[in-house]
């Protein structure tokens, strides 16, 4: 409703505008022959080649900028996928495939627009060093890179709070299954004590590096063994059901496998972790602190204010000393010359 | 659905701000397209109480200029303008396209370009062979201020002189109703209502008040005009009421002294455009902005300043109970104990702990915030003993005169020049009959402390006036009276009066409070049943209105000719509070005043009458 009241609030007067260029350029054309609308037509092609290769070099700059604009804006519509499919909180139905992918996809592209905003930032530098752009120009493109730079670090936050939800969601499932698997173990007596919860817990683990491990950029390799070893441990989970006693003698390799492939997991959060701590002191660096969350606008034009008075309290300072200055001259001027009547006079 | 100004205002703006494009629910534009904002001193008024710089960032706004400024050419990135349609803005834009500065121009004027300016723009840009630059040109109907959701403000300085100068001419005097009008006329576009005006007869209010009418009937005819839309779902009984004042019908409530937080600030600090600078304690000005963001401030701001002061007691020492808090949880003690089961618990407690950091900081911010306001008030009214001015004032209000010590000693007490002579006034206003030796004791007591006396002056011939025409007994009835000058001048003695018997018969509720809450009841009241009734939809022949439009009006948009304050503001919002009918007033004003910029304005009406001559010299050298 707001919108339709928006909508209405306003006139667009531009067809109104272009009649009255259009009746202007009418009435003027026969009076002056057709010749200067044809020239002047000219000139603004002359003007607008002129500089062209500054343009062509800005053209550039907005381009990539709103290339990677875009990309981020992709980017950041994936997350709220990710966190939906994070969210899902039931033990059964986890959607770790699509996770995984998901999350490489979004890692891989942080990481190629951070890249991407360094090679922007080059661009804006080296043009900066040609010098052929107007002040207004480098704080325009400084004002862009910085705002991707915004946005960037934003979505990489928010990366970052969808994959701790998503460890936090995994933990709780953790906790359920050992809950689960402990009063198994209490009902059930001797033999299978040890192993049960290790089976559960081979199938927790299915879950636990997943986020991590995607999120690794050489996570094609590190998938290999853990696809293993859930390939190994789901069935053994579905046998430890049934035919717990089979099992008993396969309990030795199982163990190995789970050890392995939670060492791994760990080894993946570690390294992830690691790795999106740099992303973070990178753009952190890069960002400098702006403060411009509470700027308003006419608050530097007071800051102006406040200079040019203090500048002209200072000049008029200034002029003091100085008038007062050439009165000493005039004294010392009037001193020398009496004394030298003085000598005149009596001396002489 | 409750009107609101300010949300209605920056929606505009950000539609601007995104080449009038239409937006994404989530409001952010379709297409990223970073660009330059220019805009005129006027617009900047507007613009910033409404929008951060990171907002226009988020809009992608990347520079931002005002008009007058040397800039440089951006190449290949488009420029939106925002200013009023001037004769010296038009010739900077022509200018900037002639030497093209950006790649395109998106021109929006805050209110509607006339066309032989439109023309002139055209012939212009011609000229230069620029016209394809010009990619847009809109009016956006929003050329007035607003500082709070239901608080705006025209900006249209000193209309109070202009409107009742003795020697102003007709044209002088319609062109100032013509720009209250007008500017009327883009909060209503903005708001997008046609409503019902009352107003009292005579004067500014009704000229005003009958101009608006006219122009919201000559848009109405047109087909397709900027009301259409809002015509479907607002039939007549939500419409609202437009009640449309002359600061003369209460003089008194900009003159006296008030002890509520916000008129304090606004009075004693100079709060401007939701802006404040103090005296810091290290020396520096501070500047702190005050608006609906700060949720101590949309609080508390209409309490009584003691009240005030122990409210930002109560909230520090929660803000300390909740520091400690956090700290207790994950403090030192618990790091001994790592047992494997508690890490998982602690880890949670200290992730808790960093992120109620950001609040705890935003809350302790506010509250240094306030405390600094409050120090400097403080300073002040201990200085200037505002709370004796306050009350001695309220106090002749009431009862209509004070004790002549009290008064004598008011005006030789602590005080400022300025805080004297509003209560000089205010004593004048406040009593019926003139003793004339208390007046010449007041006037001396005034000229003691070297204040100006024109202001005073200027009250007490209105009311002498005032007094004699009263003998006569309306024997000329008001309309005969051609002259513009006398006109107003019997206007603002009658009103002055009227002033007076409002204080007499109320307790505390302001004039124009208890004729709002009469006019939006709608029942029939001798007091309101002189005022005019127009209805700007209703058709011309039927000027007395059908009785559905008299009804209760759940919305009443208030507005003040001749410069409004935060005391009417707060008692106004206090009305939405305590009435039912009555759920939502916006309050407005040509421009927001404080007690002594009135009384300045009153001076200046007093000089050129001639009143306080002698005096008037004395008090300039004593400036």
């Amino acid at each position: 409703m707001s919108a339709r009241h928006g909508q209405s609030s306003f006139r667009d007067r531009t067809v109104e505008f272009f009649n009255i260029v259009e009746s202007l350029r009418r009435s003027n054309a026969p009076a002056a022959n057709n010749v200067p609308y044809g020239s002047g037509r000219s000139d603004v092609v002359a003007r607008r080649e002129d500089p062209r290769s500054a343009l062509i070099n800005q053209s550039e700059f907005s381009r990539r900028a709103s290339k990677i604009g875009l990309a981020i804006h992709q980017t950041s519509q994936k997350l709220p996928k990710l966190a939906k499919l994070a969210k899902r909180t039931s033990v059964f139905d986890d959607p770790t495939q699509e996770i995984q992918e998901l999350t490489v996809v979004i890692k891989q592209e942080i990481s190629g627009l951070n890249t991407a905003l360094l090679d922007l930032q080059v661009v804006r530098n080296t043009q900066n060093d040609e010098g052929n752009n107007s002040r207004d120009t480098t704080t325009h493109s400084a004002t862009v890179v910085d705002n991707l730079k915004n946005r960037l670090m934003d979505t990489t936050k928010e990366f970052k709070d969808v994959l701790t939800m998503r460890t936090e969601n995994m933990k709780i499932h953790e906790n359920r299954r050992q809950l689960f698997s402990s009063n198994a173990s209490k009902e059930s007596t001797n033999p299978f004590v040890r192993q049960r919860p290790l089976a559960a817990k081979a199938a927790a683990s299915e879950s636990v590096p997943v986020p991590w491990a995607n999120g690794s950029s050489s996570s094609s390799s590190q998938l290999v063994p853990r696809k293993q070893a859930e390939a190994e441990s789901s069935p053994l989970l579905q046998q430890s059901q049934q035919q717990q006693q089979q099992q008993q003698q396969q309990m030795v390799p199982l163990q190995d496998t789970y050890m392995q492939s939670r060492a791994e997991a760990l080894h993946n959060v570690e390294s992830t972790i690691h790795e999106l701590s740099s992303i973070f002191t990178q753009l952190a660096t890069m960002v400098s602190q702006q403060g411009e969350i509470a700027i308003r606008i006419d608050q530097n034009m007071e800051d102006t204010l406040a200079n040019v008075e203090g500048a002209q309290s200072q000049l008029a300072r200034y002029l003091n000393s100085i008038s007062s200055n050439r009165w000493l001259m005039i004294k010392i001027f009037f001193i020398l010359i009496a004394f030298l009547m003085f000598f005149l006079f009596f001396v002489a | 659905m409750a009107l609101n100004l300010r949300q209605k205002q920056t929606e505009c703006i950000i539609r601007m701000l995104n080449l009038n494009q239409p937006l994404n629910p989530n409001g952010t534009a379709n297409e990223e397209v970073y660009k330059i904002l220019i805009y005129d001193r006027f617009c900047q008024n507007i613009l910033s109480p409404l929008i951060h710089v990171k907002d226009l960032r988020k809009h992608g706004v990347t520079l931002y200029f005002l008009i007058d400024k040397d800039r440089r050419p951006v190449h290949d990135v488009p420029a939106v303008y925002f200013v009023q349609p001037t004769q010296s803005n038009l010739q900077r834009i022509i200018d900037d396209t002639s030497k093209s500065l950006y790649d395109t121009f998106h021109l929006n004027f805050s209110s509607s370009i006339p066309r032989k300016l439109l023309e002139e723009l055209a012939s212009g840009t011609l000229k230069s062979n620029s016209v394809e630059k010009v990619s847009k040109v809109h009016d956006q109907y929003l050329e007035f201020v607003t500082l709070e959701d239901n608080l705006f403000s025209l900006a249209q300085q000193s209309t109070y002189v202009q409107l009742n100068d003795p020697s102003a001419g007709d044209k002088e005097i319609e062109e100032i109703i013509e720009r209250v009008a007008s500017g009327l006329f883009c909060v209503l576009v903005t708001l997008g209502v046609v409503p019902v005006i009352r107003c009292p007869r005579g004067g500014p209010a009704e000229m005003v008040a009958s101009l608006l009418d006219q122009k919201l009937r000559d848009h109405l005819l047109s087909k397709n005009n900027l009301f259409t839309e809002g015509g479907g779902f607002m039939s007549s009984f939500q419409r609202p009421l437009l009640c449309i004042f002359d600061r003369n019908f209460e003089l008194s409530v900009g003159i006296q002294h008030d002890f509520r937080y916000r008129p304090l600030v606004h009075d004693v600090l100079g709060l401007k455009l939701n802006r404040l600078n103090v005296q810091g304690e290290k020396g520096g000005m501070k500047s702190f902005e005050l608006d609906s963001s700060d949720p101590f401030w949309s609080a508390n701001s209409s309490l009584e300043f003691p009240e005030v002061a122990v409210e930002i007691e109560t909230q520090l020492n929660k803000y300390k109970r909740d520091v400690e808090d956090v700290n207790k949880r994950t403090g030192g003690g618990s790091g001994a104990e790592f047992d494997g089961t508690d890490l998982i618990g602690n880890t949670k407690h200290l992730m808790n702990a960093v992120n109620s950091l950001p609040e705890l900081t935003e809350r302790k911010q506010v509250i240094d915030k306030h405390t600094n306001i409050a120090t400097a008030l403080l300073g002040q009214i201990k200085e200037r003993s505002i709370d004796a001015f306050t009350k001695k004032e309220s106090d002749l209000m009431m009862k209509g005169g004070l004790d002549r010590t009290e008064l004598m000693g008011a005006l030789k007490g602590k005080g400022t020049k300025m805080d004297k002579l509003r209560f000089a006034i205010m004593y004048l206003i406040s009593t019926e009959t003139i003793n004339q030796s208390e007046v010449e004791s007041v006037e001396a007591a005034l000229k003691e402390a070297e204040a100006d006396t024109s202001a005073f002056q200027y009250v007490k011939k209105i009311k002498s006036l005032n007094v004699s025409l009263a003998a006569s007994a309306n024997s000329a009835s008001r309309s005969n009276i051609v002259d513009w000058a006398e006109k107003l001048y019997g206007q603002s003695i009658s009103a002055v009066t009227a002033g007076v018997k409002n204080l007499l018969s109320s307790d505390q509720q302001l004039a124009v409070t208890r004729t709002v809450e009469a006019l939006t009841e709608g029942k029939p009241n001798p007091e309101i049943d002189s005022y005019l009734f127009l209805d700007p939809r209703a058709p011309k022949s039927s000027s007395t209105g059908g009785s559905h439009v008299k009804g209760p009006f759940r919305e009443a948009i208030v507005f003040m000719i001749g410069g409004g304050n935060y005391v009417e503001y707060g008692s106004l919002q206090e009305l939405t509070q305590r009435q039912l009918t009555v759920k939502n007033v916006i309050y407005g004003a040509t421009e927001i005043l404080t007690g002594s910029e009135l009384v300045e304005q009153l001076g200046v009406l007093g000089k050129k009458m001639g009143l306080g001559g002698p005096v008037a010299s004395t008090s300039l050298s004593g400036h």
